[in-house]
């Protein structure tokens, strides 16, 4: 459902480590409403007089928000849209918040080849990702889908292995795992509504462009 | 032990229409057929399930196939009807061969497709639609969109856009760019995914033409009125999607003779099933839905899978979603009582019968009661029935 105000612009943003970024880069072209913050008791806040409105979701949500039409745009990473598979446009990539989505194994049962590692059990948050990997490198698996703390599976014996994001690779590490497959490299996509694209396409198609020039000019990320 | 109670559930993706819904349904339903009658279209209806082989042949080939699917008593299986355009193609060669063409038929009908449920769509829905078999050219191509347009009126909605495509614009092209099958095939998935970024990044690695590359690339942003047109007119170089270029300034030329232009937008990258469609396709959007209300084009193969090929153009428009539409601007018509309610003295039933055969007769709804009451029984019974008036019999 795009808002009842046909004039009214909904913009969905993520919690998380997207957040803050999307803001200020939304913010740089006078896209901000007052009181706008990832901790917001608001749950929607409105700028009347620009005729802009942002919800705030959780990431894994967001592209529904977008496919309905509930927002007409929005932040989100490519991993999670990856991960639904939703039917919205993907305009661009914003090239901030990179990360990886890779597969990574105690250091104690790593073996040689991927297909050594046929019939254990996965733990992750992707398990759309994980099992067209799998599909891929012709491994049957067995995924377990988790919402949060992946890493933890390992250590207790819930899975074997975690398909899962990382930046640094820091968590890793503390927690004595290797990677040992690259799945998708991901970074922060601009998208919008298919009907919204078209409706509202006024407005989000100047969006897009200076987005791009921001972009070309090395002036985001 | 006591027996459990057996708690009923309806399938997923099904649902009742209870009766305010279903009045305001049949008020739609009844304003398209008069308006599809009016433009010179007739009715049919076909089975609600076929063979599945069937349905298969008039589907596109790499369709995922999401129809519902069952055997027959011989073992031979069949589908629920996952939409009636197939239907309507199968009737049109088998049935009404001698017939002259073309054939103008319409049709109010729920179909079923085995997939997660949408803003209003659910597994099964309804659509209201219209084929016009046997006639290529604009004057069928718009005669097409601007009964879709009038539909959407006659349907009560006020606010909405038509787009307007052409598959051959994108497919003239994608033969100029020259792009391998293996690519091609790349390029339509990621035009159908609405994926511009990993579009921009495969034809990054393309080595092709840079004004073709940015003509594809751009493509979702070719959207504007007749100015639009005539710019991209003079960005491209093959003879087959400048065709396809006129071809929609013919068509819109028409659509001003019917006055419905301003509902028209054209837009080059209305994206739609690239095997099935062969030349204009359209789409409407309106406000307060995230999901096109109406869409159609011109899909002249099709019939040739049932062994007689046949121009045809044609549009299906989505019942529950128009009526969300409605709803969501304030649009609903809302449903006033109209009942009399008809109570009656102990010993006046047969007047009272009498009474409700003669208001019945002049088309006034009437409930008749179904035991005697006393004059304040029967006002109670009416505010509670929420009838529009007591007609009370001593």
């Amino acid at each position: 459902m795009t808002s009842p105000d046909k004039d009214m612009l909904t913009i969905a943003l993520p919690k998380g480590k997207l957040f803050q970024p999307s803001a200020d880069l939304l913010a740089r072209f006078g896209y901000t409403a007052e009181g706008l913050s990832e901790n917001s008791r608001k749950l929607v806040i409105a700028n009347e007089a620009k005729k802009i409105q942002f919800v705030i979701t959780k990431p894994m949500d967001l592209p529904t928000y977008v496919e309905y039409g509930a927002a007409d745009i929005g932040i989100i990473g490519k991993d999670v849209l990856l991960e639904e598979a939703r039917n919205v446009y993907e305009l661009l990539d914003l090239n901030f918040g990179l990360c990886r989505l890779m597969l990574a194994v105690p250091a104690a049962l790593k073996r040689e080849k991927l297909s050594d590692y046929a019939h254990m059990r996965v733990a992750t948050k992707f398990p759309r990702v994980a099992e067209q990997f799998f599909l891929d490198h012709g491994i049957q698996m067995e995924i377990i889908k988790l919402n949060g703390s992946i890493e933890l599976a390992p250590m207790v014996g819930l899975a074997e292995m975690i398909v899962d994001i990382v930046e640094t690779g820091r968590t890793l590490k503390e927690n004595n795992l290797i990677e040992i497959a690259h799945l998708h490299r991901a970074t922060a996509r601009f998208i919008a509504n298919r009907v919204s694209f078209k409706m509202k396409f006024d407005r989000i198609q100047p969006m897009v462009e200076e987005m791009r020039k921001l972009l070309s000019e090395g002036a985001i990320g | 032990m006591a027996k459990q109670e057996y708690i009923p559930q309806v399938p997923y993706g099904t649902k009742d229409i209870l009766p305010q819904d279903a009045a305001r349904k049949r008020r739609v339903e009844n304003e398209l057929a008069r308006l599809f009658l009016a433009w010179g279209y007739q009715e049919v209806v076909t089975p609600t399930f076929e063979y599945h082989e069937t349905l298969k042949a008039g589907a596109p080939e790499e369709s995922d196939d999401s129809s519902f699917r069952f055997f027959d008593r011989n073992g031979r299986m069949l589908a629920l009807r996952p939409d009636m355009t197939t239907p309507i193609a199968r009737v049109a060669v088998m049935r009404m061969k001698d017939d002259p063409l073309p054939f103008r038929l319409f049709y109010l009908a729920n179909v079923f497709r085995q997939e997660e449920s949408q803003a209003g769509r659910q597994c099964e829905f309804y659509q209201a639609g219209v084929e016009l078999l046997g006639a290529g050219g604009i004057a069928a191509d718009a005669e097409v969109v601007a009964l879709a347009v009038e539909a959407l009126m006659a349907a009560g909605l006020t606010e909405f856009q038509v787009c307007l495509g052409q598959v051959d614009f994108i497919g003239g092209i994608m033969t100029e760019a020259g792009l391998d099958a293996q690519t091609g095939q790349a390029v339509k998935r990621l035009l159908l995914e609405r994926n511009l970024v990993g579009l921009a990044e495969l034809l990054d690695e393309c080595r092709i033409d840079d004004d073709i590359k940015q003509l594809l690339q751009q493509l979702p942003m070719l959207h504007g009125k007749l100015e639009l047109l005539q710019q991209v007119r003079e960005r491209v170089k093959n003879p087959i999607s400048q065709a396809a270029i006129d071809n929609l300034a013919d068509i819109y030329g028409l659509l001003q003779s019917y006055g419905i232009d301003r509902y028209v937008t054209f837009d080059l990258g209305i994206i739609r099933d690239f095997e099935y469609y062969t030349g204009m396709v359209f789409e409407a959007y309106t406000s307060g839905l995230g999901y096109p209300i109406c869409g159609g084009g011109r899909y002249d193969r099709m019939a040739g899978s049932f062994g007689r090929e046949q121009p045809a153009t044609g549009f299906a428009l989505g019942i529950e979603r128009v009526l969300m539409a409605l709803e969501r601007q304030g649009l609903a018509v809302e449903s006033v009582p109209q009942n009399i309610y008809v109570g009656w003295a102990p010993g006046k039933l047969t007047a009272a019968i009498a009474e409700v055969r003669r208001l019945r007769a002049k088309g006034t709804q009437s409930e008749l009661a179904l035991q005697a009451q006393s004059r304040l029984e029967a006002e109670t019974e009416c505010k509670r029935r929420n009838c529009k008036e007591l007609l009370y019999l001593d």
